[in-house]
């Protein structure tokens, strides 16, 4: 459901580089906890770069394509509104200053790394976060619990390369072939 | 490190779904096959990555910047996201023309369980880094189940996570 105001005033791309960088710019420095909602927050509802429907088909590409999502987006997004110069400021923009701070926080964590209740902390905060990775894999696929042939997907995936750690370039081909073929006669 | 880059870069294809897929795939490389640094290590790394605000893909300059420093750190980054960058580049203007194929729903349903399977190992494979101890299984399941019933905003979850570190190992 759009607001009449949202409907009023249609979505207008960035002016030029300078202001698709600075967006992207705000999208990384805000981005605490995941920079997806960010992204739909500044260039949906701030900037009105995109119409909601607009944005959620880019996203719907950017899922669909390897790598980094919000990575992608800023490259198709740049790409449609400035050519390769907006590709590369949008992305060098959302990239900036995350970077700096992640190397930041790592160099303090180095610094104290040698002392044992730090170490303790941070390695309790990425089990923690693991353990983030296992409820977003839950609400993932909780479509696919009644479903077989997605369960035992699942289930033979997360066995040959979490618990017998075989490669995954070696797992991704036959993954892929099985999945694809059970999609196809409507298992998953 | 220009290994490091060359696997980063080949990741960068198969990364369907982001970053999270893969993460076990890099731990795998990073400690067990090349032993750069130490399971807890690249769980601690990690944990900076999630913390610090931005992309998670970021975990890669950090392997990077282990690696290789500062210069390592820039192209980790850039490996990772270069080819992928590439092909949403050129897909990008094809997009309109095979948005509603068939196949493309086929193979978005097929990627489910996969990256479904590949996370689950991912979150294992990261909270374990010294084999399987029921500390560390019950801050999981604990940031699991808070992140799966609740709406609190992850970053209270990791707080959770350190301060049960604390308690708990002490």
């Amino acid at each position: 459901m759009e607001t009449e105001a949202a409907q009023q005033q249609a979505p207008r791309p960035p002016a030029g580089l300078g202001e698709l960088f600075w967006g992207f710019f705000t999208i990384g420095a805000r981005a605490f906890g995941g920079v997806l909602p960010w992204a739909h927050r500044v260039m949906v509802e701030e900037r009105r770069w995109l119409a909601p429907a607009e944005f959620a088909e880019i996203l719907a590409l950017c899922q669909f394509l390897p790598g980094p999502n919000v990575g992608n987006m800023s490259i198709v997004l740049g790409r449609r509104w400035c050519g390769l110069p907006g590709a590369l400021s949008a992305f060098l923009g959302l990239m900036a200053l995350p970077f700096c701070w992640v190397l930041a926080l790592a160099m303090l964590y180095a610094e104290h790394a040698s002392n044992p209740v730090v170490r303790t902390v941070v390695t309790s905060v990425g089990v923690a976060a693991a353990g983030l990775f296992i409820g977003t894999a839950l609400k993932l696929g909780r479509p696919l619990a009644r479903k077989p042939a997605g369960v035992a997907l699942v289930l033979a995936c997360f066995a040959a390369v979490g618990l017998a750690r075989v490669s995954l370039l070696a797992v991704l081909p036959v993954a892929a072939v099985l999945a694809l073929l059970a999609s196809r006669r409507g298992w998953l | 490190m220009l290994e490091l880059a060359a696997y980063f870069a080949l990741l960068s294809l198969v990364a369907v779904g982001g970053i999270a897929p893969v993460m076990p795939e890099m731990q795998r490389v990073v400690v067990e096959a090349k032993g750069w640094m130490e399971a807890e290590e690249f769980t601690q790394l990690f944990a900076v990555s999630q913390a610090a605000p931005g992309p998670n893909v970021l975990i890669t300059s950090l392997i990077g910047w282990k690696v290789a420093g500062i210069a390592g750190a820039l192209l980790a980054l850039a490996a990772f996201c270069l080819p992928a960058a590439v092909l949403a580049w050129g897909v990008g203007s094809l997009w309109d023309r095979f948005r509603d194929a068939p196949w493309r729903k086929v193979t978005q349903r097929a990627l489910v369980p996969v990256t479904v399977g590949l996370i689950l190992a991912g979150g294992y494979v990261l909270a374990t880094p010294a084999g399987l101890d029921w500390k560390n299984a019950l801050i999981a399941g604990a940031s699991a189940a808070a992140l799966y019933f609740t709406k609190l905003n992850p970053l209270w979850i990791l707080a959770g996570g350190a301060i049960a570190g604390a308690v708990l190992y002490s």
